[in-house]
């Protein structure tokens, strides 16, 4: 496997998840707003904090209201992590490893960017026609990845592809966990507390995890609950700890992967000795950085291992044929 | 639905599909016979899911005046160009002759230069060659082919006659557009594949895939075989990306490649270096290795052609080969093919008028306004006077330009290149079209069935460049045997 395309492969699933969970993330704070008593109040520039864009939109100076927010988030080809960017850049990827894909999946990515193309305007402005789209964009990431797990062979390339997505993934529930601390609840404990519960709820409902959680936890929806499991719950495919698993399966897999392991173990030992009751919201974003700092730290070990053939030249050094 | 019935103008030139009496030419008769069948709806609904088709599947050109747009749909008309199986064993002989006599000359070119030594071809040609690679004399690589893979352009004059217009030797493109034509005709009209008999194209990954390895200079072992592209803003990319996946190859940039103290090349893999046995190159020679062509190029792998020259590396094209790719070396080849195999040319040249020859020079500058004028490397449709379309200005010019560089510049006769009918909206009309096959020489030879058509979409034009605006067909050959 080339250096670059490896590389390329493991942005271009990176790309698809981030596009996938911005659509979540704008998704579930639709749904918070909806369900927030009087008093209570959120303000769209947390999806813009959490996403680590708030220096961006300083400097461009967005204004902090719904429209002007939506469009940075979905439409607006100057970000970087915009929805229609990612989609852009994950298809342009793809172009350039279209051969070591199965061809349905460049159809499939490239009909995902013209979906988007054709209706990221519609996204940005009426709320119904937001959950729609967005929705749509969710679907048809997901046959994507339905597909690339049934018709491709489970090869070093799969490795890349199945390791972007799982960093990037991880990351994305900690911020889209991170939204909840930054919203202001009454001081009537008689209305925080059913606010509290419809809040957590909407962020389950985020990571399509409502579901799983009552099964395995139970049906009171208490905050330091869902953190716990969507933090560290094993079995849950959008957990911390299930893609922490996921990565050192695919490192095992991949040839000389001592240092990328050993990152993905420390961040999976820091994430098991955190105590997560009764935390207060801001020690809660301290945490979630934390594990944001280890995840990038396992991306670093692995460009460093895998990618860094093709960004430097090459003197005489080992050969394997 | 009598799509005939609807006005289809023959005009002057050669119809491929419909004879003088109107009627469909008998290889086209199952076609009109589909046609005459469905109605215009459904005709126009699969024209459609075509165009559709061809969006999803991001079958795409660069154009590279669409600034800010890095692709454009391929332009794809749903009427095939269709030949009997009969004239196309004809044309392939033909085709086979030309490419063996190329190879041969490209060879005594770099070596003993019997050719000129003989007074066959001028030594003034050679000197004036733009194209001919000093880094390559004395080398005869394997099986003494330097252009394994030709396309080869040609068109049918008015009195039926098919004219070679073309070699291209350097990196032609368009094959994988070939592929994906039938490959859309058969989704969208499956009902014709069954009524006809027209044979398959889909075995040339294969043995494009087969010819590379042949070059292999490690025996015995799975080649590692690479196409090595100039990356996603060049035109063809979608081709290189495409032929690597049919392959099974690498679809490596030059940044990917690495050549060693050992001569050797590598490319960069996730487990370190990889040595590479053949390299498909889609980048031109001038690009190919800063070292021995131009420094400047950020494309190519320093040291290639020492790997090269060393055989540790089999290149396809070789390096060099786009010497007999120059439209004054074209006026030889049917010289070319008698000195080398003794044999009559099969398939004609245009006639061709050299300008490095005063009394042709005269002829030429004495009917600008009846030629076609060529300029001897160029690709692409480019840098071409077309006579009995330009103006005074334009003529006046092409002759400064004539006497400036004669050894430059060739003429031919406009040529009232065929017709084919394509569909707009629900109506045939009558469009200009050339064919271009591909064949491809290492320890054998092959050529494949048909080639890709390409169509002037706009009315009366004569350009069928993909680079300017033209589009393409699928090209059946049918087998009329037990029809």
């Amino acid at each position: 496997m080339l250096s670059r395309v490896a590389e390329s492969l493991y942005w271009m699933t990176r790309y698809l998840e981030r596009a996938e969970n911005t659509a979540r993330l704008i998704n579930s704070s639709t749904q918070v707003l909806l369900d927030l008593p009087k008093g209570a109040s959120f303000g769209w520039d947390v999806l813009i904090r959490v996403v680590g864009l708030d220096h961006q939109v300083r400097e461009r100076g967005i204004k902090l209201d719904e429209a002007s927010i939506m469009a940075f988030l979905i439409e607006d080809e100057d970000n970087p992590s915009s929805i229609l960017s990612s989609i852009h850049y994950a298809r342009e990827n793809t172009r350039t490893f279209r051969e070591v894909l199965p061809m349905e999946i460049w159809e499939r990515i490239n009909g995902l960017y013209l979906y988007i193309r054709q209706n990221a305007k519609r996204a940005t402005h009426g709320r119904s026609e937001r959950y729609e789209v967005l929705n749509s964009v969710i679907e048809r990431r997901q046959s994507i990845v339905g597909l690339l797990a049934g018709s491709m062979s489970h090869d070093i390339a799969f490795q890349f592809l199945k390791l972007g997505r799982n960093l990037e993934r991880a990351d994305m529930t900690t911020r889209i966990v991170d939204v909840n601390s930054a919203v202001l609840l009454p001081t009537d404990e008689g209305l925080a507390v059913p606010a509290m519960e419809r809040l957590w709820m909407s962020t389950l409902n985020a990571l399509s995890a409502y579901q799983m959680y009552r099964r395995h936890v139970g049906v009171h929806v208490r905050a330091h609950d869902v953190v716990q499991f969507l933090l560290k719950d094993p079995h849950f495919p959008r957990t911390v700890h299930h893609c922490l698993n996921e990565i050192e399966g695919c490192l095992s897999v991949l040839p000389e992967h001592e240092q990328a392991m050993k990152a993905a173990r420390q961040a999976y030992r820091r994430l098991d000795m955190m105590k997560l009751d009764g935390l207060a919201p801001v020690v809660l974003h301290e945490y979630l950085d934390q594990v944001q700092a280890d995840l990038s730290a396992i991306h670093e070990a692995v460009s460093q291992q895998y990618f860094y053939l093709h960004h430097h030249p090459v003197a005489e050094q080992s050969q394997s044929q | 639905m009598d799509i005939l019935a609807k006005n289809y103008r023959l005009n002057e030139a050669y119809d491929e599909l419909i004879g003088p009496d109107r009627q469909p030419r008998p290889a086209a008769k199952p076609l009109f016979d589909y046609l005459a069948s469905i109605d215009a709806g459904t005709l126009d609904a699969r024209r459609k899911a075509v165009e559709a088709a061809i969006m999803t599947m991001g079958i795409t050109f660069t154009v590279y005046s669409d600034a800010g747009n890095i692709d454009r749909a391929w332009p794809f008309d749903i009427i095939p160009r269709i030949i009997a199986r009969s004239e196309w064993e004809h044309i392939e002989a033909g085709l086979k002759q030309r490419l063996q006599a190329l190879n041969l000359f490209i060879s005594d070119l770099y070596n003993a230069q019997r050719i000129v030594k003989d007074g066959v071809f001028p030594i003034e040609v050679l000197e004036g060659s733009r194209n001919f690679r000093e880094q390559c004399k004395g080398i005869t690589p394997r099986f003494g082919v330097w252009a394994h893979i030709c396309g080869t352009d040609l068109v049918r004059d008015k009195d039926g006659t098919v004219y070679v217009l073309e070699d291209n030797l350097r990196v032609p493109s368009g094959v994988s557009y070939m592929l994906e034509n039938r490959q859309l005709m058969k989704r969208m009209f499956p009902e014709i594949f069954q009524a006809a008999t027209i044979l398959p194209v889909d075995d040339y990954p294969t043995r494009l895939h087969d010819t590379l390895a042949a070059l292999s200079p490690r025996e015995g072992e799975r080649p590692v075989i690479v196409v090595l592209t100039p990356g996603i803003y060049n035109s063809a990319y979608f081709e290189h990306s495409y032929l690597a996946q049919q392959m099974g190859a690498f679809l490596v940039e030059g940044s990917d490649l690495v050549v060693n103290g050992d001569d050797c090349v590598y490319m960069k893999t996730i487990s370190g270096l990889r040595r590479v046995d053949v390299i498909y190159r889609r980048i031109d020679d001038d690009f190919l290795d800063p070292e021995a062509f131009r420094p400047d190029s950020a494309l190519g792998v320093p040291g290639l052609m020492r790997a090269w020259r060393a055989g540790k590396v089999g290149i396809a094209n070789a390096p060099g080969a786009g010497v007999a790719d120059d439209k004054v070396v074209y006026a030889f080849v049917p010289r070319m093919i008698k000195y080398y195999l003794g044999e009559e040319p099969i398939l004609a040249n245009v006639p061709s008028y050299l300008c490095m020859y005063e009394d042709q020079r005269d002829y030429v500058l004495a009917n600008l306004d009846k030629l076609v004028v060529k300029p001897a490397n160029e690709s692409g449709g480019y840098g071409m006077l077309i006579g009995p379309r330009s103006s005074k200005e334009e003529r006046a010019q092409f002759a400064e330009l004539i006497k400036e560089n004669p050894r430059n510049y060739m003429a031919q006769p406009t040529l009232d290149i065929s017709t084919a009918p394509t569909l707009f909206n629900d109506q045939l009309s009558p469009r200009h079209l050339d064919l271009r096959p591909f064949v491809l020489q290492s320890d054998r030879m092959y050529v494949t069935t048909g080639g890709l058509t390409r169509v002037a979409m706009k009315e009366g034009s004569l350009v069928v460049n993909s680079s300017q605006g033209g589009g393409s067909k699928d090209t059946w050959i049918v087998d009329m045997e037990g029809v």
